[in-house]
């Protein structure tokens, strides 16, 4: 059967979910041990920030699932209590939680996109460690091609869901291109700092920092190769930017109608952004109804990014069909790894293959007697049966200790029963 | 030739406003491609008519508004590989489609160009001022849907029209090339025009209204271009001023065709 056990940000809080995760931002480890539990045949250890699971082909009864839970309860040194946030899901439910977590319907974000690179480099490396068999490489790549078929046929990736990128987007629906584009950043904050980053990734580069404190200014300044400068000369760098974030603490308007006026004609009517995602605020919203200046606060792009969170939900039902398919298809995969089917497949394949070799050389057969006829074709059947006996006895030996489906879905591939 | 040139022309046309219409940004680009083979169709029948044609029977109306259309096309289409507007089409399109189906009802010996008319200087009047007034349809268009997408990013919801338009640097960029592009080649076929004038009428002008409109127009696009070139102007106010003119100019061309008598009586 397929496993997967595990715990996530749903299930439990952080604080249980930080003792078994690696941390943010660092590789897991595959843990020693994984192979060697009793019963378990192939295993995959997936750790991010939000979910630590495990997903397993392994026996099928209920000890390898038993066992699988107290392995992560004794990892993160868990009491009762805390494994109690473990779920445990098998075989169709294994596989569509698996395929969801793949296609980022099952992430706190849904859509974003790197939970499918966290997917894939716990695959690489439990394929590292030997931990990976036939089965569950087949069931990876399905979730990988699951994974991409959302993401192409759905708009679930489509629109962005955090401020910082829908700043960015606006950005770019407002220059086209953002290179070249210069930035003013007042005030220090982690938002502006992020969304600035973005803006570098897409090409914006020239950064000033205009900060209330020189030395901080000066520090966000080296970080991105820009320069700083004290809230005094604000108004000279308002009037060289192209795209301001505004995040200070100040209670009154630090950029006034009147600042952002004084600078049009300089700037020769340059199109101007202006991001304020302070509280209070700290642009003049009246600077917005300025032809060619265009202010966002951080209000309006709450409402895009909820606009664009409800849309992606409508898009996750195209996208749960898309897995269902997904799954339906592994699981006829999966179940055609039992013994019976397969036996009576490489049967049928192998006789097929003798009716068709006769045919072919039916022509000189026909001068043949009968009888002669009638001991070539039976010599013929008792090689093909001689040659298929010792697989066939091995698979159904097999079958009978619940070890078949590597023996099976070799026995598959090594006489291409699947095409 | 002329047939598939318009039917690729019509398919563009459905697909530009379909794309509009459900919002996806792939049926424009499919449709510039169809517009792009509507170009190609257009170009060998204007080519095989010069073949066939023997000299200055090729400059009637047909031909004349072929031209037109052709050269619209041949822009925009030239202007997408510098640039991802593809919606743009969207604008451009009912324009060529309309000077196209006008060409259509006209037999390529209606209007042709009177002996007297018959020289190079005309030629080159004809051909500078097509290139020019079709550099200005460019510019218009592109204003037209800046002031939309304008709009819709004033408004704080671009939502998924937004998303769809371009963006509105690339628009204020085309509107820039074609005003700058498109006044010079207009004011050479116009000087180009009045030198041959002066051949003919000598000093004593008839008061011609579309000569008196097509000075009005140069005027005012020359007005925008300055104001672009030497004030500043950008963005918005341009985009909507472009737009104005290029209003002015089609009721103008309208008015003329259907109520004065005039010697531009090509369209």
């Amino acid at each position: 059967m397929i496993a997967v056990v595990g715990l996530n940000y749903k299930t439990a809080p952080i604080d249980v979910l930080e003792k078994l995760s690696a941390g943010c931002g660092r590789e897991g480890n595959f843990p020693a041990g994984l192979k060697a539990i009793p019963g378990v045949h192939e295993i995959l250890h997936l750790s991010t920030c939000n979910r630590v699971e495990l997903v397993a082909s392994a026996d099928d009864d209920s000890r390898p699932m038993d066992m699988l839970k107290s392995v992560l309860a004794l990892n993160g040194a868990l009491t009762d209590h805390e494994a109690s946030c473990l779920y445990a899901y098998r075989d169709e439910d294994a596989i569509r939680h698996l395929f969801r977590v793949a296609s980022s319907l099952d992430s706190l974000v849904m859509g974003e996109a790197q939970i499918l690179g966290q997917v894939k480099d716990a695959y690489r490396r439990a394929l590292a460690e030997n931990a990976i068999g036939i089965v569950l490489n087949r069931l990876m790549h399905r979730a990988f091609r699951t994974a991409k078929r959302v993401r192409t046929e759905t708009g679930i990736a489509a629109n962005p869901v955090s401020v910082s990128f829908a700043a960015v987007e606006l950005a770019k629906k407002i220059f086209g291109s953002l290179a070249g584009k210069k930035i003013l950043i007042i005030g220090a904050g982690e938002m502006a700092e992020l969304t600035c980053m973005h803006l570098i990734g897409n090409g914006a580069e020239e950064i000033t920092v205009a900060n209330r404190s020189a030395a901080q200014a000066e520090m966000l300044a080296e970080k991105y190769h820009g320069r700083a400068v004290g809230l005094g000369a604000l108004d000279e760098a308002l009037c060289d930017a192209d795209i301001v974030i505004s995040s200070t603490g100040a209670t009154s308007y630090v950029v006034t109608q009147d600042m952002v006026r004084s600078c049009l004609r300089k700037r020769k009517n340059r199109l101007l952004f202006l991001v304020d995602i302070a509280m209070p605020r700290d642009i003049d919203p009246a600077a917005d109804s300025l032809e060619n200046v265009y202010l966002y606060n951080i209000d309006h792009l709450q409402d895009i990014v909820d606009e664009n969170m409800k849309s992606r939900r409508r898009e996750s039902l195209k996208a749960e069909q898309i897995v269902h398919e997904e799954v339906a298809q592994y699981f006829n995969w999966l179940k055609e790894l039992e013994a019976v089917p397969t036996i009576v497949s490489l049967r049928t394949k192998a006789e097929g293959i003798v009716r068709m070799e006769m045919e072919k050389e039916s022509g000189w057969m026909e001068s043949l007697e009968s009888t002669d006829r009638e001991k070539v074709e039976a010599l013929v059947n008792g090689i093909v049966n001689k040659i298929l006996h010792a697989p066939v006895t091995v698979m159904k030996e097999e079958s009978a200790e619940f070890q078949s489906q590597d023996i099976v879905a070799a026995a598959r591939q090594l006489f291409r029963l699947d095409d | 030739m002329f047939v598939p040139a318009l039917a690729c022309c019509v398919l563009a046309m459905a697909g530009y406003l379909l794309s509009l219409l459900v919002k996806k940004v792939s049926l424009a680009r499919v449709s510039t491609w169809i517009l792009a083979t509507s170009f190609v169709f257009l170009s060998l029948y204007l080519l095989l008519a010069a073949v066939h044609s023997t000299g200055w029977n090729y400059f009637g109306s047909r031909h004349f508004l072929s031209i037109y259309a052709w050269a619209i096309a041949g822009i925009y289409l030239g202007s997408q590989f510098k640039s991802k507007t593809r919606l743009l089409g969207a604008f451009i399109v009912p324009f060529i489609l309309l000077l196209l189906i006008a060409a259509a009802g006209y037999g390529s010996d209606k209007n042709l160009v009177p002996p007297q008319w018959q020289s190079w200087l005309t030629k080159l009047h004809l051909l500078l001022a097509i290139a020019g007034e079709a550099l200005f349809v460019l510019a218009s268009a592109a204003g037209a849907m800046f002031i939309i997408q304008n709009n819709l990013l004033k408004r704080k919801k671009p939502g998924k029209m937004g998303r769809l338009l371009p963006s509105l640097g690339e628009l204020d960029r085309i509107n820039h090339l074609g005003l700058l592009w498109g006044f010079p080649l207009l004011t050479v076929g116009m000087i180009a025009g009045a030198v041959y004038a002066a051949f003919v009428w000598g000093g004593r002008w008839p008061a011609d209204p579309k000569v008196i409109w097509s000075f009005a127009i140069w005027a005012a696009y020359g007005f925008l271009l300055h104001q672009r070139l030497a004030i500043g102007w950008k963005g918005s106010r341009i985009a909507l001023l472009s737009f104005v003119a290029f209003l002015l100019f089609l009721s103008s061309a309208l008015v003329i065709r259907f109520c004065f008598a005039t010697v531009h009586n090509f369209i």
